[in-house]
């Protein structure tokens, strides 16, 4: 097709400028700042060109700060959060779609739902649930009279605490606890054509072979997508991790880059360390997106669908 | 009946694979949901003090205090800015990347940079670069002095945060909207350029309406997370200042909680603002979904 459409390909690549400027140059800004050291920011304000105090200042931040070991709890909860997610979201939609079972519609709606109402809002109870995971347990025991019963019997009700908060475990249990994964497998095996259940049923294979041998293969893409997803929010959290980790040795990297600005005004904090700690907090994720764009990009068209 | 042989009869094996994630939704979504809107009928104390029931005392409370109207007021006017602001760009870099362009191929691919940045880091970038004194606006400042202070300005507080919200939005939104438009078949924009009808005219007439399931969804998604994931902005930027001035409800209730230990108020608060979000949902579904047709 021959158009004259020189006024809009103008205006779309003059957008697209704007488009990358907007995003690559508070980047930009944030490395050349990180580049150069406190005296020169001091001066000038923030850098427009590099200096070569990168280094010095990363070197900074890894000796004097906790952000190595932050970044540690970091990888540690992106990646069994995105682990976790992959594997329960996958068992949960293949338990919904390829099993006869009477509730399917409701479970599917249950863990749905939870898409609605995001962590950052439910952040005080989930936190109070935290605080004794058998909260919900101990409740249920005295509303039922059951501990009634518990304590004639044995002389005592029963009421156990546990607390996960400022663990691993606490850090990364509520983030796997959402139906985006169960949503974007269910859609998946809905594409998939009904004969190759059958003819793997003709075959002989039964449901856990028929999980491990054809659907995981099949699969292989879309779980990598969500993988990249879940890793990636994993790793950017800001306000769980916040709250349910309390001492700096167990919060994750973003929080720790946060609590490197000092509260109080008055003097001009240490941007070029500041910045320094962000381009390092910022490393994996974005190197990650470098390499694995593919499946990002699948990722985030799956999970609307 | 052929759809039995098509599923697996097992009594035992589905709810044994489901079981773990239903466990895990259970115990932090529903019973957190269910304890927000229990505790809001209750006067909790903090640190396990024992609790009582008020009926709709904690309402009532919560309802009469100035703070809590400003500070959900100010989230509307958050939602609304950031959010159309959050659609409304990508949207356009959509259609621009979407043009056969030779800036196009690396436009797709910078632009979904900021998901790998978290909002607190971005955050503290943004609160760098915007810094009145060493930022961005400091020539500016010595020129005009009290131009831009986001620390006392309660307006250039806000833009900061619109601004960093809107950067941080971009991928998603961008990389669906894109999806959307690249699946308009060419022939659509065959036969409407044959009709007479210019690259600029196809905009609003072919490609705005077959992208409106793509649009809706933006917007529905959106909306929730401009009220939710600001937190992280506000905390690194403002923390909720100058002057309570960027105080949204999320930051609110997290101060109320966490700071002030008044549980009861911010379970309440919880509750309303849940209750928000999901009207505005059922809204959007009912008003917006309806007038959309799916069919391609």
């Amino acid at each position: 097709m021959v158009e004259n459409a020189r006024s809009i390909n103008i205006a779309a690549s003059i957008l697209l400028i704007i488009g990358i400027v907007y995003i690559v140059g508070p980047l930009y800004l944030t490395l050349s700042t990180a580049s150069q050291s406190y005296e020169y920011m001091l001066r000038n304000g923030l850098a427009w060109v590099p200096g070569g105090e990168l280094f010095a200042n990363m070197g900074k931040v890894i000796n004097d700060t906790r952000i190595p070991i932050q970044m540690l709890n970091s990888m540690i909860v992106a990646f069994s959060n995105a682990l976790a997610t992959c594997a329960l979201s996958f068992l949960s939609a293949y338990a919904i779609v390829y099993f006869r079972i009477r509730w399917a519609g409701v479970v599917f709606a249950l863990i749905l739902a939870t898409i609605m109402l995001p962590l950052d809002i439910r952040v005080i109870t989930t936190y109070q649930v935290a605080s004794n995971i058998f909260s919900p347990l101990n409740a249920v025991l005295d509303v039922t009279g059951l501990n009634d019963l518990i304590a004639n019997a044995f002389g005592a009700p029963v009421h156990l605490e546990l607390s996960v908060l400022n663990t691993h475990f606490g850090l990364i249990a509520p983030l796997v606890a959402h139906g985006t994964g169960t949503f974007l497998f269910r859609q998946f095996f809905l594409t998939l054509p009904k004969d190759l259940f059958k003819a793997a049923r003709m075959d002989g294979a039964g449901p856990i072979r028929f999980l491990f041998d054809i659907l995981l293969p099949l699969a292989r893409t879309s779980v990598a997508s969500l993988f990249v997803l879940t890793f990636l929010s994993g790793w950017t959290q800001y306000l769980w991790p916040l709250v349910g980790a309390s001492t700096p040795d167990m919060q994750t990297a973003v929080v720790g880059l946060a609590r490197l600005v000092p509260d109080a005004d008055g003097q001009v904090p240490d941007f070029p360390m500041i910045m320094a700690g962000a381009v390092l907090v910022s490393l994996v994720p974005l190197s990650m997106i470098a390499l694995l764009q593919r499946f990002l990009v699948q990722g985030l068209v799956l999970s609307e669908k | 009946m052929s759809s039995e042989s098509s599923l697996f009869s097992h009594r035992w094996l589905p709810l044994l694979l489901a079981a773990p994630l239903m466990l895990l939704i259970v115990l932090f979504f529903y019973v957190p949901v269910f304890q927000a809107f229990y505790w809001s009928f209750f006067l909790e104390q903090p640190f396990g003090g024992g609790s009582e029931f008020v009926g709709f005392q904690n309402f009532a409370r919560v309802l009469s205090d100035p703070e809590f109207w400003m500070a959900g007021w100010r989230t509307i006017v958050f939602m609304l800015t950031a959010s159309s602001l959050a659609v409304i760009v990508p949207l356009m870099l959509a259609i621009a990347a979407d043009r056969k362009i030779a800036l196009s191929i690396p436009a797709r691919n910078i632009l979904v940079w900021p998901k790998g940045i978290a909002g607190a880091s971005i955050g503290v970038v943004f609160a760098f670069i915007f810094n009145p004194f060493v930022g961005l606006m400091a020539p500016l400042n010595t020129l005009v002095p009290g131009l831009w202070n986001p620390g006392i300005d309660g307006t250039d507080a806000f833009i900061t945060l619109v601004a960093a919200h809107v950067w941080s939005g971009i991928p998603f939104n961008f990389v669906i909207l894109l999806a959307g438009l690249r699946s308009i078949p060419h022939t659509m924009h065959q036969a409407a350029a044959m009709d007479g009808a210019g690259p600029w005219r196809r905009i609003f007439d072919v490609q705005l309406p077959l992208i409106m399931p793509q649009l809706f969804l933006t917007f529905v998604l959106e909306f929730t997370e401009s009220i939710t994931s600001v937190f992280a902005l506000i905390d690194t930027i403002t923390g909720g200042g100058p002057g309570g001035s960027t105080t949204l409800l999320v930051y609110k209730i997290y101060v109320d909680g966490f700071r002030g230990f008044d549980l009861s108020g911010a379970s309440t608060q919880t509750a309303i603002l849940m209750v928000f979000v999901l009207l505005l949902a059922a809204c959007q579904f009912v008003f917006l979904g309806r007038r959309i047709n799916y069919e391609r």
